[in-house]
């Protein structure tokens, strides 16, 4: 057999971690370069170093502002999620209202509703984190809902019969069979939604909120032309983003060995 | 028992001795549904007796009715017209009292069960303790040839050892039926004769306490598994005709090369092609 028809494990890491982190590099550097060989001026455009600059001077600062839109993205996702998750269930229980319910959240994918930040704000104070809580939690609901609802309708009619046969009431069914085949979709749902939930976060205190938050800073910088010290709370809310993203990766892996296993 | 004044048909070994021996009766069976183009008649009038420990396979071609009267038996849809009786009990009570072990034509395994959790499914459901389910699980993969993969996943399996797993399954608690809905369909032709031999082997052959009602579309399949095949034949779904099948068992790969064999294939094919 040929030997370059089974790469090394050292060569299939080289390949799914380096050549990422090349691009990176290659970004960056390439925006260094342009930034210092077009003469970008530092209010359109500042160069990388100049950002990493800012970030370095003021690390503890950035992450406390983040960890306080963090918060806020976390409860709203919690709160979606889960609301999600159980309306769900019981339209698995009462189809009529999956009928009702499932086509508007399917059209929701195509609203804006960080669009309602600025009504959330007259509803429950711009400033309050509840209107930032409920505009994530709004954002994450729908998918949630329509994703885990498919998860637990997805078994198929024999699969359902089987547990019949063994004269399974509807719970044992549920717990046994609708459950466990909805953890796919469930944790497609949470990776979206972790997505969602920290743009939510940030883009609704673009309409007002805590002093000391990512969306405020961001945006009040910015209004001053410090476009460093707004991309420095970019990468840290981008940094966060990623992290929580992550989080949820490393759970589905926990939680589902069958099926992570199965997709390598 | 046999009741008096009654003669136990000479069909086959295996055949009936006696009604109060009957493990299925079905008596005047119709089966509509309502379809956008009216009302279909999926079975009409049908009447089948199956003794216990009997194998008894459907045979005909699609739309005959085959998998809706194994269904109706097994309770997983309801008769429009006549009535099934499963060892004295209506059809529902018999699959609340757990009667029924059922192998359809995809082995429909849980993929977040190792294969062992999938065997021990029916027992869990049944409200078995652990330990018990793991030892009777692990017997029964044993006797269908794969206690090492006992840890393995549905999906690291072939095609015919996942089929394999769901036979074990539907066998593990003893069920007093057996309904299979196509269970080799899928399969390649070696891997089904292999496992047509292994069926009949964890059946347990002529004294065999377990009634097996088996569909199929395969003609050879039949004849070398079965006590009596059904014949069935569509529009309406109809009994054409029941064909004893007096091979001698354990039947084995001899049996395929039994004159008998032959002519019984020629038998069940002729009477299909009437239907």
């Amino acid at each position: 057999m040929l030997r370059q028809i089974q790469p090394g494990v050292g060569r299939m890491l080289a390949l799914t971690y380096a050549l990422p982190m090349v691009t990176f590099i290659l970004v960056i550097a390439l925006w260094e370069a342009m930034v210092v060989g077009f003469g970008i001026p530092l209010y359109l455009l500042p160069a990388p170093s100049a950002i990493w600059e800012v970030f370095a001077s003021q690390p503890a600062f950035l992450f406390r502002i983040g960890m306080t839109t963090f918060s806020q993205a976390l409860s709203g996702f919690v709160i979606g999620c889960t609301l999600g998750i159980l309306v769900a269930a019981i339209c698995v229980r009462w189809r009529v209202l999956a009928r009702g319910l499932v086509p508007f959240s399917v059209a929701s994918n195509a609203v804006p509703i960080v669009a309602l930040s600025p009504l959330f704000g007259i509803w429950l104070g711009s400033t309050s984190p509840a209107s930032k809580i409920a505009v994530v939690a709004v954002m994450t609901f729908f998918p949630t809902l329509v994703n885990v609802f498919r998860g637990l309708t997805s078994p198929t009619p024999d699969a359902i019969q089987l547990l019949r046969s063994y004269a399974a009431p509807e719970h044992v069914i549920f717990f046994k069979l609708r459950l466990p085949a909805s953890l796919p979709y469930l944790f497609n749902a949470l990776k979206i939604s972790a997505t969602l939930s920290m743009i939510g976060a940030v883009v609704a205190e673009f309409f007002g909120g805590l002093r000391n938050s990512l969306g405020v800073y961001i945006k009040s910088e910015a209004g001053i032309l410090h476009t460093r010290e707004a991309w420095s709370a970019i990468v840290v809310a981008s940094i966060i983003g990623i992290t929580f993203y992550t989080i949820i990766v490393i759970a589905e892996r926990f939680v589902m060995p069958w099926y992570t296993a199965r997709q390598r | 028992m046999i009741t008096p004044g009654y003669e136990a048909p000479t069909l086959a070994p295996s055949a009936p001795a006696a009604a109060t021996d009957s493990a299925v009766i079905v008596e005047q069976v119709s089966k509509m549904y309502q379809s956008n183009a009216g009302p279909v008649t999926a079975l009409h009038e049908v009447s089948l007796t199956i003794g216990r420990g009997e194998f008894i396979a459907l045979i005909g071609p699609s739309g005959c009715g085959k998998s809706t009267l194994m269904r109706l038996i097994g309770d997983l849809d309801q008769v429009t017209k006549g009535s099934i009786t499963v060892k004295g009990k209506t059809p529902r009570q018999a699959r609340i009292d757990r009667e029924y072990g059922i192998v359809f034509q995809s082995p429909v395994l849980y993929d977040w069960r190792t294969v062992r959790k999938n065997v021990e499914l029916p027992l869990e459901v049944m409200g078995h303790p652990a330990n018990e389910r793991r030892d009777r699980a692990r017997a029964m993969l044993q006797t269908v040839g794969l206690r090492d993969f006992e840890n393995a996943f549905p999906w690291q399996l072939s095609g015919g050892m996942q089929q394999r797993v769901a036979i074990a399954r539907a066998l593990v608690f003893e069920p007093s039926i057996l309904m299979m809905d196509e269970p080799f369909g899928a399969l390649d032709e070696m891997t089904r004769e292999r496992l047509q031999a292994e069926l009949l082997k964890v059946w347990g052959g002529s004294e065999s306490d377990t009634t097996v009602v088996f569909v199929t579309h395969s003609i050879s399949e039949a004849v070398f598994l079965s006590d009596r095949v059904v014949v069935m034949s569509p529009r309406p779904g109809r009994i054409e005709t029941v064909i004893p099948i007096d091979l001698p068992r354990p039947r084995n790969k001899k049996t395929r090369e039994m004159p008998g064999f032959f002519h019984l294939i020629t038998q069940v094919r002729d009477s299909l092609r009437e239907s």
